[in-house]
């Protein structure tokens, strides 16, 4: 990876940093307050032994892991003026408390449309502590 | 264990303090799968207004305390001249304006997120007032599970589009898939 991120010294297979974090309940019950999505299978552990939607335990956001695959995009692409224009994420496993993920990304393609529209496309993962998956995800991002 | 006790631990916002975290409580009148009327486009009745602890109760949530979210002085010297959003902050918009009627599908307990789609146009800034406009987009069975899409449009007071975003959540297909999840059965296969 180049030292100053421009459109010009970014390079299809540059990889962009990881981001590691370790989930537990709490980190879970704070991300339900600070989004206010409550669902019961995120926030309610005796709901969730009873109804085994996910086994027999809580569930992770689908919502942070969406924004800790954009904390990759971010953390690359922000300081020097970047922007997602488009991204899509599939979820593919949940993540039950007491987990590590780490997620990252790859640019695959470079697209010279013009000064101000430049973008590349970047494809992201997010793996458990098994190197499981358990979301991937295609960005756009424009870059100066 | 009270989960709302816990939950509660958490609260930080104005919005959050007034905010009902309860989602079981009215379930059995959310919009069902099988109930969504595709001709109805609608505009949220509930507004957003964005403020400072709005932003950063959000960037803390998602554990991503860039200083471009939570730091003024910092975000002050940046391209953008002041704080922004986290671009998953739309998130905490939908649930706030949504809370009953129209899109309140969003709230249906042991649904199953399979992923989303984006397009981001700007960001959300303290003092924006963001409507939220909800058009059905698609509906589909995969493997015996019920799959439902809405395009949603955040729009602010002066009418621009900060972003669109397409959720898509896997539901009970019937009311009476949603009584039989309350009552605790197996419904939904994950």
């Amino acid at each position: 990876m180049k030292s100053k991120l421009s459109f010009e010294s970014v390079s299809p297979n540059d990889k962009l940093p990881e981001v590691t974090r370790y989930i537990t309940q709490e980190d879970i019950w704070r991300f339900a307050a600070s989004s206010l999505d409550c669902n019961v299978v995120h926030v309610n552990p005796e709901w969730c032994k009873r109804t085994k939607v996910f086994g027999e335990t809580t569930v992770m956001h689908g919502g942070l892991t969406s924004s800790l695959i954009m904390t990759v995009l971010i953390n690359w692409a922000y300081p020097l003026g970047g922007k997602i224009a488009k991204l899509e994420i599939k979820l593919i496993k949940p993540v039950p408390p007491n987990s590590t993920l780490i997620f990252g990304g790859l640019v695959t393609e470079k697209h010279p449309i013009g000064k101000g529209e430049d973008f590349v496309v970047i494809e992201l993962y997010g793996k458990n502590q098994d190197e499981e998956k358990i979301a991937i995800g295609k960005a756009e991002v424009m870059l100066p | 264990m009270d989960y709302l006790k816990e939950l509660a631990k958490y609260v930080k916002t104005q919005k959050q303090k007034i905010f009902d975290f309860d989602f079981l409580k009215n379930a059995d009148k959310y919009e069902v799968w099988d109930e969504i009327d595709f001709n109805r486009e609608s505009t949220s009745k509930i507004t957003y207004e964005v403020t400072l602890e709005d932003l950063k109760s959000y960037a803390e949530g998602a554990l991503d305390t860039n200083p471009l979210f939570v730091d003024e002085d910092y975000a002050k010297k940046s391209v953008y001249g002041e704080i922004i959003s986290h671009p998953n902050f739309s998130i905490v918009i939908l649930f706030w304006c949504l809370r009953e009627g129209i899109g309140d599908w969003i709230r249906t307990p042991g649904s199953i997120n399979p992923g989303h789609r984006w397009e981001f146009y700007e960001p959300f800034r303290v003092g924006d007032i963001i409507r939220v406009k909800t058009k059905p987009y698609d509906r589909w069975i995969k493997r015996g599970r019920h799959y439902l899409t809405y395009q949603m449009d955040f729009i602010d007071q002066n009418d621009r589009l900060k972003q669109r975003y397409w959720c898509t959540l896997i539901l009970p297909k019937t009311r009476a898939d949603v009584a039989k999840i309350m009552k605790g059965e197996h419904v939904i296969e994950a």
